[in-house]
């Protein structure tokens, strides 16, 4: 095994149910020691692609390797990776010790050693001194930091986390994120982190495959994910994304102009897109990309639509503006609010200006 | 209370509540209080209170041993009808099959189908096999009975342990057995208990099949029924009568509130998170 080896390699995976697709030909390589979210919609195949590498289903097509050793048909037990269920699954009638060394218990480890691996991992998860209280005397993120250790005192090639957090309140969510990117570098394993939640998938992950009805639409670090979807699924899925169906109307210097009027236009680099004037396009630009102004400001050689404003939304760190423009669509653009203006009301004519490379074009029509 | 119902509403309810209780639990009330009327007629009027019945009974070898004979007959019925539940339920509830509808009505046919019919089928049956009729044939009859009822009892027990606990422990290294050593087997421990004493009760009381099937030594139920016909053993019948209820009563309500207890242990230590209740108690523990 070299150091290469993928911890996983999931190799052109189809899963049916029925009639159903659940997992269509999905590839992934997924590094040792890498934190990779499978990120999608409910039914998007990311459970059940999971649920293949843990051995709960079996693929109809494809291969599984698991540093490099085919799975398919090697049942649960016998593979060398843990989960962390959704509802925590912690068995009921034991407590915390006998929970996190059941694993241990199977494999024979001699008690003592027993003993000191659940006391490290509930230092880990920094839960000493809970060694003989039940599953049920345990608030819900004690629960999964329980969980959590159960299946790293096994020392798994592959830790995988089907919506860990899902049951979680918001604040409580957000505290665990950070705990299990920290418990993710401390020990170096792989993560396989299975959720619908954008944001969680943003601030944890090394590399998020963005899913969508059984197949994989992007496969990337978080800022590829957000800044350059592949496809508009993906563009839409993450994040807030403002999208309009444009013409172009030149192509010069590697850019595609595309003019809505005689002062608005958007702009988006057109490298490696076989695109030519006359072409239909979906652009799309983030609301925090834009910048907002009141009346007709220049914005230089960027994207320019002018519009009105239909509405302003305070969220606290950020003001919301909603502005209906030149393009036929209404935009959402963000602003810090210590930065946004105050003069802006609704109804107002602004101008929305953004840099080249903020647009992308997600798909070619003709 | 349900403000939609009328006051005339309210008090029709009530009545027929109280008619059903009435209904249900006056012959009851009749037998106990005639176990210790002082006479060998059963019927008014009273003519003092007597333990005697109760005394009579106790020296019958005749009971004593048909006594033995259904303790006999119902707890092979228990062990048997438990046992064969477990893989049952577990199939109904965990396992996806080809025609499962009809396999799991054709295992809870005998609550619908007449004891008569079956008590002549298995006497037939045992006839033909050439195999004669005893305490052990009356017991197989017994398990076909208590068999759903057993399942019955075990199925909404299973159900509410999460099948991501099988999947855990598969998932930790654990074969299919020894998940089920382990984990399913502890927590259906409740349901356990449950579906032997109602199988228990089943057998215990169980007149019709015992009847076609129990040979020459009779169960309980059979010689009492004996015994009706002569009128100077009734009293001692209804004292053996009573002792049986109260016997029942308590075995039933223990397993029922047993069941509940853990039921609700369950429902808290598989809830999505511990609520405050649980920390407080936690606190205090």
């Amino acid at each position: 095994m070299s150091d290469t080896t993928p911890a996983i390699s999931i190799r052109g995976v189809t899963k049916r149910f029925g009639d159903v697709t659940a997992v269509s030909d999905v590839s992934i390589d997924i590094r040792e020691g890498e934190f990779l979210t499978l990120l999608g919609p409910s039914g998007c195949g990311k459970t059940t692609t999971m649920r293949m590498v843990a051995g709960f289903e079996d693929p109809d097509m494809g291969n599984i390797l698991l540093r490099g050793d085919d799975v398919v048909g090697v049942p649960p037990n016998k593979r060398h990776v843990n989960m962390c269920f959704q509802n925590y699954a912690l068995f009921p009638h034991m407590d915390v010790q006998q929970n996190i060394e059941y694993g241990l218990k199977l494999k024979k480890v001699p008690k003592d050693e027993r003993a000191r691996k659940v006391e490290e991992m509930l230092a880990i998860v920094r839960l000493e001194g809970y060694e003989h209280r039940k599953p049920g005397q345990l608030s819900g993120g004690q629960q999964q930091r329980v969980a959590l250790a159960r299946a790293l005192v096994n020392e798994p090639a592959a830790l995988l986390l089907d919506e860990p957090l899902g049951a979680l309140d918001v604040k409580l969510r957000k505290q665990m994120q950070l705990e299990l990117k920290r418990i993710q570098s401390e020990l170096k394993t792989t993560f396989v982190y299975v959720t619908h939640d954008q944001e969680e998938a943003l601030s944890m992950s090394d590399r998020i495959a963005v899913m969508n009805a059984g197949v994989i639409e992007h496969l990337g670090s978080p800022r590829e994910v957000y800044e350059r979807p592949a496809t508009p699924f993906v563009a839409d899925f993450v994040g807030v994304l403002n999208a309009a169906e444009l013409t172009v109307t030149s192509v010069e210097n590697g850019r595609a102009v595309m003019t809505v009027n005689d002062r608005d236009r958007v702009i988006a680099p057109a490298e490696g897109l076989n695109l030519a004037a006359g072409a239909k396009v979906l652009a799309a630009v983030r609301p925090e990309r834009i910048a907002i102004a009141k009346g007709r400001a220049d914005g230089g050689e960027g994207s320019r639509l002018t519009g009105a404003v239909a509405q302003i939304v305070y969220l606290g760190t950020l003001m919301q503006f909603h502005v209906d423009t030149a393009a036929e669509r209404r935009f959402i653009v963000h602003q810090l609010s210590s930065e946004a203006s105050d003069t802006i009301d609704q109804g107002d004519e602004v101008t929305l200006t953004w840099p080249v490379d903020d647009t992308s074009i997600l798909t070619v029509g003709d | 209370m349900n403000p939609a119902i009328s006051k005339n509403g309210r008090r029709t309810l009530w009545v027929a509540f109280w008619f059903l209780v009435v209904f249900l639990y006056a012959p009851i009330v009749v037998l106990i209080i005639f176990s210790f009327n002082d006479s060998e007629i059963v019927s008014f009027p009273w003519l003092g209170f007597t333990t005697r019945w109760y005394h009579d009974f106790l020296a019958n070898p005749a009971i004593l041993t048909a006594l033995r004979t259904s303790l006999l007959v119902a707890t092979l019925t228990a062990i048997f009808a438990t046992a064969l539940a477990v893989p049952a339920a577990i199939a109904l509830v965990r396992r996806k099959f080809f025609a499962k509808g009809l396999v799991s009505g054709l295992m809870l046919a005998p609550l619908v189908i007449p004891l008569v019919v079956l008590g002549i089928s298995l006497l037939i049956l045992f006839n033909a096999l050439g195999v004669p009729l005893s305490p052990y044939t009356a017991a197989i009859g017994h398990v076909v009975i208590a068999l759903p009822f057993a399942i019955l009892t075990m199925v909404p027990r299973l159900e509410r342990i999460p099948a991501a606990l099988e999947e855990a422990s598969r998932d930790l290294g654990a074969s299919a057995m020894t998940t089920f050593r382990l984990i399913t087997f502890p927590l259906l421990v409740p349901a356990l208990i449950s579906a032997f004493l109602i199988s228990f009760t089943i057998s215990f009381d169980e007149l019709v099949i015992s009847s076609f099937i129990a040979g020459d030594q009779a169960t309980f139920p059979v010689y009492l029924y004996s015994q009706l016909r002569l009128p100077e053993r009734l009293p001692s019948v209804i004292a053996v009568a009573v002792v049986i209820l109260v016997v029942s009563v308590i075995v039933v309500v223990a397993s029922e509130v047993g069941r509940f207890v853990s039921e609700r242990r369950l429902e808290a230590q598989t809830g999505m998170a511990a609520d405050e209740y649980g920390s407080l108690r936690s606190g205090k523990g």
